[in-house]
């Protein structure tokens, strides 16, 4: 009998490494918001705070797809990912930070910059009355900073509660205790209804109201009853590429001896799947605005892919759906820890680029550049995860060693 | 070497002690026993059904669709309603056998094929509305692609409907051959217990010689794969151009982004009802109890749960942006046409919500899903709610023109409408009832693939593996 591996040891590397990455990220902020921030130019401002508030947003999401995916698979009574399932977790208990970050980025944009920013129009209403944007005007009932306070906040805090609730059950699969069929069962069940409860939360927040209120109401005018789906998808398939990229760094490290190819290969059939479906929720919403050709709707896509924003409009699709599936598409490659760790980076740059132009292809309409502020950000919110949810797997054991479905997860062949 | 460990927690997935003998006599008994009573009243039934349809259909073509109280305004009425839900129905099928193979769920054994024969019946009735509707369907053939001499008649390859016909006959054809060559060993079975020379011989035609070599065997395996591989897609393209054919016109309440996936997920919960329909039928029946088992009952009406509710975000969020859009057109279409429970068509949409987002809520209780009448009775619910669905989407939607003078205030189905439809219900009862008497209902062979590692009896004997500590376990059966 081999012991294993149980507990992970955070690599002084690491931490220096992600606080180095931080600290750099966190100095491009404050570069740009001299730069930008402080500029007496309002647009220049809205860059600055668009650009803070589409990563913070992005990097939430990715890393509260993990507790989704927890939630899902527990509904679905999946065994496979009991083996791993602890970095999932881990991954998680980003979400009360980065949600805290986003929450005050968002709460600061639509009151404390309120009706002179222009990334939410609807902030302003003299200007709206001015413009005679009725439309924008009826719709004040739901776009309204109060609105706005009361929603992000209950959806953050319940994001992280819910979540802080499961990852609270998981711990009793470290104890003896759980050995034994009615245990198991109760246990299991507690798992069910706390993950239904996430479950809709999560449908009531991510895929319908969050993306409209938080991404979509920037172009105030327009709608698209495909949108918050959409932004499911991109984040999704992100945070499965983010769990698969932690998979194979604790490998690496000789960790978690009871992953193996098996699951990774399981891991890469969703960033494939996930890479398919996003490209089927884009490809519909974008050829069904196309062929209806109505101008309310078609003024989302004309600058994205006539003006400054064409290279990144294809650039997404060739990352974030040609790449996948001449890439992913191959049992081999979804079994080989080098190609799934080039595909994931892939994938998560490409759907960060995909934020970006949902959010900045809005604010900054005239011009598209992807500049050191966009990517020091990006550093700083990658740096404080890597940071964190190293520092959140070094407190559970790895593997919930009585979990019921662990045994499944052991044998276990795709 | 293991391939497989399951936890003495999930329910076994065929009662009782069983070995694979037993598996084959119990499935196969219908097949050689005579019919009862109550499969011939049934057949009887369907048959009149289909007679009547057949006769319906016969005057659409003798005296032309102006039997149908379609008019200007409402051109598409329950002709093209009948039609997305059938095909919708037939989604089920597909998505047990293709897309629950590929996740591994082993509950699909216990109810792929039904589903699977369900989804082509319920294709081939979906493929008579359009082709009726066509008037003179002896030009039917106009919508094939060739190279022909009528000039500029050409299929417009712009148009949904088009792709329609190659989307449906292209999955109609995927779904056959992977139905049917599941069906293969079980037919060789058939073959192997005949008593009669004529029986032998025609279940031999049928089961194109299989002689279960490892050959066979493994050539079987790699193509159900690829089949599943192949059919996931196409069943998803299926309902998403169905959407199309809505969603690309600039009708109010068709044309919405949303469309596509929720059209699929739609077909799926009608499917899943329809399956459900047929498997509480079955089981009782032909007594397998034992291989559709309550858990089979219980993941399916799971699946209705999740899928109907997906559905309920999808109409809110329709809903929502009725409003939300300020585009008055969309506006008065949802909030005016459909969900206003006083205008002329106001019942349906809240028939609908009713049915199709309300009452599956109670399968969050683990009571009611396990329970045969609540199960029966919601998924006829659910196929009337999924079937006022695609009304509400046409005729609600059509019905007021933008142009008042042409508004259409009610439109009422004539006898020749509904007998079409019933024709339908014939066709699929009778294909139906002819597959359970001539075809094993469920795979035999897919049974006994899982009989050895989640089958009650073996189930008892794994004790020893479960009692060991992780690591143990670990170093003596993982590789």
């Amino acid at each position: 009998m081999v012991a294993i591996k149980q507990q992970f040891e955070v690599p002084a590397k690491l931490k220096t490494w992600s606080l180095a990455l931080t600290a750099i990220g966190a100095l491009a902020i404050i570069i740009g918001f001299v730069h930008w921030g402080l500029s007496p130019d309002q647009h220049q401002k809205d860059i600055f705070w668009g650009t803070v508030m589409y990563n913070s947003i992005f990097f939430m999401l990715i890393t509260n797809a993990s507790m989704f995916f927890i939630c899902a698979t527990t509904l679905a009574m999946g065994g496979w990912q009991t083996a791993f399932r602890r970095v999932p977790e881990a991954i998680s208990t980003v979400v009360p930070i980065f949600g805290l970050i986003a929450f005050s980025v968002l709460i600061y944009i639509t009151w404390g910059m309120g009706s002179s920013t222009h990334i939410y129009q609807w902030l302003n209403k003299a200007q709206l009355e001015k413009d005679g944007n009725a439309e924008v005007l009826k719709k004040l009932g739901f776009l309204n900073p109060y609105f706005f306070f009361i929603w992000t906040t209950l959806a953050i805090g319940l994001w992280s509660l819910l979540g802080y609730r499961m990852r609270k059950l998981s711990r009793e699969a470290d104890e003896a205790s759980l050995k034994g069929e009615e245990p198991g069962r109760s246990f299991i069940l507690r798992n069910t209804i706390s993950a239904a409860v996430f479950i809709v939360w999560f449908a009531l927040t991510v895929g319908s109201t969050i993306p409209w209120l938080w991404m979509m109401s920037i172009d105030a005018n327009w709608y698209s009853t495909m949108y918050s789906w959409y932004t499911f998808a991109s984040s999704f398939v992100s945070g499965m590429s983010l769990i698969a990229l932690w998979v194979i760094y604790l490998k690496n490290k000789g960790y978690l001896e009871y992953t193996n190819e098996e699951h990774l290969h399981d891991l890469g059939k969703f960033m494939f799947a996930f890479s398919i479906f996003w490209t089927y929720l884009w490809f519909s919403q974008y050829m069904l605005i196309w062929y209806g050709n109505i101008p309310e709707e078609t003024v989302y896509f004309k600058h994205r892919v006539q003006g400054p924003y064409k290279g990144i409009f294809f650039l997404n699709i060739i990352i974030n759906f040609v790449c996948p599936i001449l890439i992913l598409m191959k049992r081999s490659a979804k079994r080989n820890y080098t190609l799934v760790t080039f595909m994931a980076v892939l994938i998560i740059f490409g759907h960060w680029i995909d934020f970006y132009q949902m959010v900045m292809g809005s604010i900054r309409k005239e011009s598209a550049s992807l500049s050191w502020l966009d990517f020091g950000t990006a550093a700083f919110f990658v740096g404080m995860m890597i940071y964190i949810v190293a520092n959140s797997l070094s407190k559970k054991p790895l593997v919930p060693k009585y979990h019921p479905f662990l045994k499944e997860s052991l044998i276990y062949n795709t | 070497m293991h391939l497989k460990y399951e936890s003495p927690l999930r329910e076994p997935l065929v009662y009782g002690t069983k070995d694979y003998h037993q598996v084959t006599e119990d499935i196969v008994r219908p097949i050689e026993a005579k019919p009862s009573k109550l499969w011939y009243i049934g057949f009887f039934i369907s048959v009149s059904l289909l007679m009547f349809g057949v006769y319906a259909v016969y005057r659409d073509v003798t005296y032309g669709i102006g039997q149908w109280n379609l008019n200007k305004t409402i051109g598409w009425g329950w002709d093209i309603t009948n039609f997305v839900w059938w095909v919708g129905i037939g989604h089920a099928g597909t998505l047990i056998s293709a897309i629950l193979l590929l996740f591994r769920q082993g509950w699909r054994t216990g109810v792929n094929r039904a589903a699977e024969a369900m989804t082509i019946f319920a294709v081939m009735c979906a493929g008579q509305f359009p082709i009726w509707h066509m008037g003179r369907v002896w030009m039917a053939f106009f919508v094939m692609p060739y190279p022909n001499s009528r000039g500029p008649l050409w299929p417009n390859f712009n148009s949904p409907l088009l792709w329609d016909v190659f989307a449906i006959s292209t999955y109609f054809t995927v779904s056959l051959l992977f139905w049917y060559s599941g069906l293969l060993p079980d037919l060789a079975t058939v073959r192997d217990r005949a008593k009669t020379k004529l029986r032998k011989k025609l279940y031999g035609i049928a089961s194109f010689g299989w002689i279960g070599s490892t050959k066979h065997w493994q050539r079987h395996e790699s193509l159900s794969l690829v089949l599943a591989g192949l059919s996931t897609p196409l069943v998803l393209s299926v309902h998403t151009i169905v959407s199309f054919d809505f969603a690309t016109s600039v009708i109010p309440g068709w044309h919405t982004t949303i469309f596509p996936p929720y059209f699929v997920a739609g077909a799926v919960f009608s499917g899943f009802a329809m399956v459900q329909t047929l498997m509480v039928i079955v089981r009782k029946v032909f007594g397998l109890g034992d291989y559709i088992t309550m858990g089979h009952i219980e993941a399916m009406n799971k699946v209705i749960v999740l899928t109907g509710s997906i559905v309920g975000v999808a109409y809110l969020t329709e809903l929502f942006m009725g409003w939300y859009s300020q585009n008055k057109y969309e506006g008065y279409t949802f909030w005016y046409s459909r969900a206003n429970p006083f205008s002329p068509y106001g019942w349906s949409y809240w028939g609908m919500m009713t049915c199709n987002v309300l009452s599956p809520q109670i399968f969050w209780f683990r009571k009611l899903r396990r329970n045969l009448y609540v199960t029966f009775f919601m998924s006829v619910i659910v196929n009337i709610g999924m079937w006022f669905e695609r009304f509400v989407i046409i005729v609600t939607s059509l019905y007021r023109d933008y142009l008042p003078s042409s508004w259409s205030v009610y439109y009422h189905p004539t006898v020749w409408e509904i007998g079409f439809y019933l024709g339908t219900f014939g066709l699929f009862f009778t294909c139906f009832f002819l597959f359970a008497k001539y075809f094993p209902v469920i795979a035999i062979a897919e049974i006994k693939y899982v009989l050895k590692t989640t089958g009650e009896s073996f189930k008892d004997k794994m004790d020893v593996q479960e009692v060991l500590e992780t690591e143990e376990f670990a170093h003596k059966y993982v590789h």
